[in-house]
């Protein structure tokens, strides 16, 4: 193999781990190339740039792949007694770029998990270890928010201030201080102020569905400007079909198809797959070979097992008045972390956040409870601007049987095999539901709503892809190292979702940021090592 | 996204599983554009024109969903989705049929609780023709501006807040007073053991 590497680093991915690692070891000096699977998107034609933009959040821009069909998108199909319906976006800045913004740091408990509460698995490494990188990727993106909340370790100020909390905060607030309860404004990847060139956030609301201002933190707008300022080559439309190893089992880089359907190699001394929960293990399943023949970087058995979602439900309260539930950030009122943590008088182990949302939009509200014909416009007007939603999230443990496999029944435009998920909520986690929504319950009765509803556990929410590559300190029983580096690859790098070794009860883009800004770091501290691989140039 | 969806009436969406909702993903139709009909002579438009305004009626200041558009923006669709053109073209076939047997006069011509009784006899026979006409009604009538404008004066629903924004309030940091003196809630842990409750 005498070709020369085209980069120091290769990342595969460009989303939320992908594009903080480019924009980190590039900033650093390295010399890298991402290729990222789908396109930049055409900001025009975010939904919210239009007044139809519920309709559009339906069709071209919805959250299932299986739904949008955009020509990066790859078949998903869904299986086992609690089918995942899975929201994931292939394109630069991956699935943030359909995030609400909510932005939380794990707790120090997460890491824990088994010796606290002897479930789950311990993560290689405390919460001191990331905090540091939780702070980097908050300046980075500009979060918003207020430090001192007593549900967390102490922490840095946060660079920008919470956003506006609406009546719909006001009567959460005035809830938990009625129930006695911690609350804390919601911190969210939202600049509320003009930030690093970016626009202060004007409360357009909805936020999943673009935004249109810039304000609301995606990757390709924190990382991606930086990252391709500071030289990173970026090609979008590469669709990877494998990676590529030498004889010494070392990873060379990864063979692709660009965007005009010409097979081509990437190589580098060191290669990073930041594909997200269900595209890594896929990219890893599909690099089988005879030396790897269960899959790369699977020894262990474990790519693709483990699949976690979180616990997740709606409850929406009914109020007498109006309650402004068009006005602000989807996500940015506040939240409770009252059962966070483990109470051994719950009958279940871990907890659960509720977050404040606003009111549901008119044709959401309308496909929700509005019947056809005569009592159709009762129903809606009865709701409509008279609702306030509380987002619940809740740890889900991992287990094997919940998994990605490929599937090669369902094939991808250049025959490469789409994927079919299992996942089944387990014992502990139905009873955590069943305990946060009747907290949900509580809280929206004390803010004065005359009815609540809720959405059980079903459909399973696929917005948080994790665990699919898992870290840990065991060959054996991890795919990763406390780095992220394969156990089986010396310099090969998970650095996603996939390789959290449990799901916390929080929203994780925070946490995949910070883990893959301390992933760079590691290789960028540690190049001598890939200095003496054949193909290194790490400077 | 997933809570559009009616509880009890949820489907997981599957690549191996046909279904309207997945079919019209790359159909981009703007809502309220002006447009004529494509696919549907104009018996037929008539026809899907009434069921539509029987699906949402008028009321108020808010029109119904056939003088907004909805049954042109259905016949929009299923002219950038073939695949789902026969469906369409057969249920409004058959609610005719219904009507001529039910009440011997085309649905048109029909009165508004005559129209509803024939659409529930139609959404018992055909359920997912309906629920497409019905899913696309909604779509119709609720991203137009016209219909948007109305709930606003009526109901104070900003339907074009994603388009203005609004002014930032700042929070009022005087209402942590009392959460800013409770004690930790966290699981303080160092080196795997836990320190402190």
């Amino acid at each position: 193999m005498s070709r020369q590497p085209d980069a120091d680093v290769l990342v595969i991915g460009s989303g939320a781990a992908g594009a903080a690692i480019c924009s980190r070891l590039a900033g650093r000096g390295a010399k890298v190339v991402c290729l990222e699977q789908g396109q930049w998107v055409d900001r025009t034609r975010l939904p919210k740039s239009h007044l139809d933009w519920e309709v559009r959040g339906r069709r071209y821009w919805a959250a299932n792949p299986n739904v949008r069909r955009w020509p990066a998108d790859y078949p998903v199909s869904s299986e086992g007694r609690d089918p995942i319906d899975i929201y994931m976006y292939n394109a630069v800045g991956g699935s943030q770029i359909g995030f609400a913004g909510n932005y939380w740091r794990m707790a120090p408990s997460d890491f824990k998990v088994h010796s606290l509460d002897g479930v789950g698995a311990d993560w290689p490494f405390d919460y001191e270890e990331l905090a540091p990188y939780y702070a980097i990727n908050e300046a980075e993106v500009g979060v918003a928010g207020l430090a001192g909340d007593p549900c967390g370790p102490p922490r840095e100020d946060l660079p920008n201030p919470p956003a506006p909390i609406g009546r719909p905060g006001q009567l959460l607030v005035n809830a938990y201080e009625k129930l006695g309860w911690y609350w804390w404004p919601t911190e969210q990847a939202i600049t509320t102020r003009a930030y690093r060139g970016r626009p202060a956030c004007d409360n357009r609301g909805w936020c999943t569905f673009g935004c249109p201002q810039g304000s609301l933190s995606t990757a390709d707008l924190t990382y991606w400007p930086g990252a391709l300022e500071n030289g990173v080559d970026l090609r979008t439309q590469a669709r990877v079909r494998e990676i590529v190893l030498g004889d010494d089992g070392r990873a060379l880089g990864a063979r692709y198809y660009d965007q005009d359907g010409v097979v081509r190699e990437a190589r580098a001394a060191v290669t990073v797959v930041a594909c997200g929960g269900l595209g890594t293990p896929r990219l890893l399943l599909m690099s089988a070979s005879p030396s790897h023949p269960e899959g790369l970087a699977n020894s262990s058995g474990l790519v693709g097992k483990n699949l976690m979602v979180h616990v997740q439900s709606f409850a929406t309260g009914l109020f007498e008045e109006p309650v402004d539930g068009w006005n602000g950030t989807w996500g940015g009122t506040v939240s409770t972390r009252q059962f966070y943590e483990t109470d051994p008088a719950r009958d279940y182990v871990r907890g659960f956040i509720m977050s404040g949302c606003r009111g549901w939009s008119p044709l959401n509200l309308a496909l929700q409870i509005a019947p056809w014909g005569s009592g159709h416009h009762h129903a809606f007007d009865e709701r409509i601007n008279h609702e306030i939603s509380l987002y619940l999230c809740g740890e889900d443990l991992p287990q094997e049987s919940n998994r990605v496999e490929l599937d090669w029944s369902h094939l991808d435009g250049f025959g490469m095999p789409g994927v079919v998920t299992h996942h089944e909520l387990n014992d502990n986690s139905r009873r955590l539901g069943r305990d946060m929504i009747a907290h949900a319950h509580q809280v929206l009765e004390a803010a004065g709503a005359k009815s609540v509803r809720d959405f059980g556990l079903a459909p399973i929410w696929g917005w948080h892809l994790l665990g699919t590559a898992k870290m840990g300190e065991d060959p054996r029983t991890s795919v990763a190292d406390r780095f992220n580096r394969a156990h089986d690859v010396p310099n090969l790098f998970i650095a996603d979702g996939s390789s959290m070794p449990t799901s916390a009860g929080v929203n994780p883009s925070a946490t995949i940021q910070a883990l893959a800004l301390r992933c760079a770091d590691h290789i960028w501290e540690s190049r001598r090592d890939y200095d003496s691989g054949r193909s290194s140039q790490i400077r | 996204m997933a809570y559009d969806r009616k509880q009890g009436e949820h489907q997981v969406a599957q690549s191996s599983r046909p279904d309207y909702r997945l079919e019209v993903g790359r159909a981009e139709v703007p809502v309220g554009a002006p447009r004529g009909f494509v696919v549907l002579d104009p018996a037929r438009a008539a026809t899907l024109r009434a069921w539509t305004a029987t699906l949402i009626p008028k009321y108020g200041r808010r029109p119904d969903a056939g003088s907004v558009g909805a049954a042109e923006y259905i016949d929009a669709t299923v002219h950038l989705v073939p695949s789902i053109r026969p469906a369409l073209i057969h249920a409004i076939d058959e609610v005719e049929r219904l009507a001529h047997e039910a009440v011997g006069r085309a649905f048109v011509e029909a009165d508004a609780e005559e129209r509803e009784g024939l659409l529930r006899r139609l959404q018992a026979l055909d359920g997912d023709a309906f629920s497409m006409v019905s899913d696309f009604t909604y779509e119709a009538y609720y991203g137009h501006p016209d219909v948007l404008t109305a709930i606003e004066a009526e109901n104070g629903w900003r339907g074009n807040a994603p388009m203005t924004g609004s002014s930032m309030t700042a929070f009022d940091a005087s209402r942590l007073e009392r959460v800013r003196k409770l004690p930790p809630r966290y699981r303080a842990v160092e080196s795997s053991r836990e320190v402190k409750g």
